[in-house]
């Protein structure tokens, strides 16, 4: 497994109180993480109980008092790329290398003059179904940065350890994933007649 | 007020970086100082703030009551299967 401190032995009941205190009151945001990767309740459950099992066997790794949310994305991240995809119907290589160039060639991307077809209005009313169907058809890589910074609001820093990516690609990837983001509601907007 | 932003793309960028709270406090104060003259610009920071919003409060949905129960119980095999194998090997 991809962490960056070797396995310690902790004694057990010392792992299960860490495990409580300090790893459970994540998990809603966890399942969240893995619904979004995996588009698939029953695969984003499996995912988390992987990613659990991965964390307590590995705790002795994790330093109470740090970012146990951080820590534990970043086992649910690995996990995901390095076994889930494999096995599932996951983003395949192509994506992948489609979401790179579209990353390295970010200084020629020129997105839209502005969104003048989407409003702040528009994506109020939109429903919360709309907008994660949308986000689903994003790239893996442009997914996982949006919830990452969206929806469970981590920091660029933190965002760059758990991705294990440079900051400063870190704020393109975020850049040109809502801008695709945007281009996707625009053309669902249109479809579904909103104004 | 200006119907087109010549440093959109830029602007844009800072926005995004405010939005997070990723931008320093020069770059929030010189943006929100202009922005009242930038329709492109007002509208941006607009359709941001209400995407991140909407992401933060439709998007996300609560963890089955049952995942919390499999994850206690698998933990709970692990730890015996740990407390049982591991005094046969010391």
């Amino acid at each position: 497994m991809d962490v960056s401190v070797e396995e310690k032995i902790i004694p057990d009941y010392k792992a299960k109180e860490i495990f409580e205190k300090e790893f459970m009151p994540h998990l809603d945001a966890m399942y969240n993480f893995a619904l979004k990767l995996t588009a698939d309740e029953d695969d984003a459950q499996d995912l988390v109980q992987d990613t659990c099992v991965k964390a307590f066997r590995f705790i002795g790794s994790f330093e109470p008092g740090t970012y146990a949310k951080a820590w534990l994305f970043r086992i649910l991240k690995n996990n995901f790329i390095n076994d889930y995809r494999k096995k599932s119907r996951g983003p395949s290589k192509v994506e992948f290398e489609w979401v790179e160039q579209s990353i390295s060639s970010d200084e020629e991307y020129s997105e839209p003059a502005y969104f003048a077809d989407l409003h702040a209005e528009t994506v109020q009313d939109m429903m919360g179904d709309e907008i994660t169907a949308a986000i689903q058809s994003l790239p893996v890589d442009f997914r996982m940065i949006i919830i990452l910074c969206d929806l469970e609001e981590f920091s660029y820093e933190e965002m760059a350890k758990i991705l294990h990516i440079p900051i400063g690609t870190v704020r393109s990837r975020l850049h040109r994933a809502r801008a695709v983001l945007k281009e996707k509601l625009v053309e669902y907007a249109k479809k579904k007649g909103y104004h | 007020m200006k119907a087109s932003c010549e440093h959109h793309h830029e602007c844009m960028k800072v926005i995004q970086r405010i939005i997070d709270r990723e931008a320093t406090a020069e770059e929030e104060a010189a943006f929100l100082t202009n922005k009242d003259q930038c329709l492109p610009c007002q509208e941006g920071y607009a359709l941001e703030l209400s995407l991140k919003k909407a992401i933060q409060s439709k998007c996300s949905v609560p963890c089955p009551e049952q995942l919390f129960a499999k994850i206690r119980a698998k933990l709970f095999l692990l730890f015996i299967l740990i407390s049982i194998l591991i005094p046969l090997f010391c």
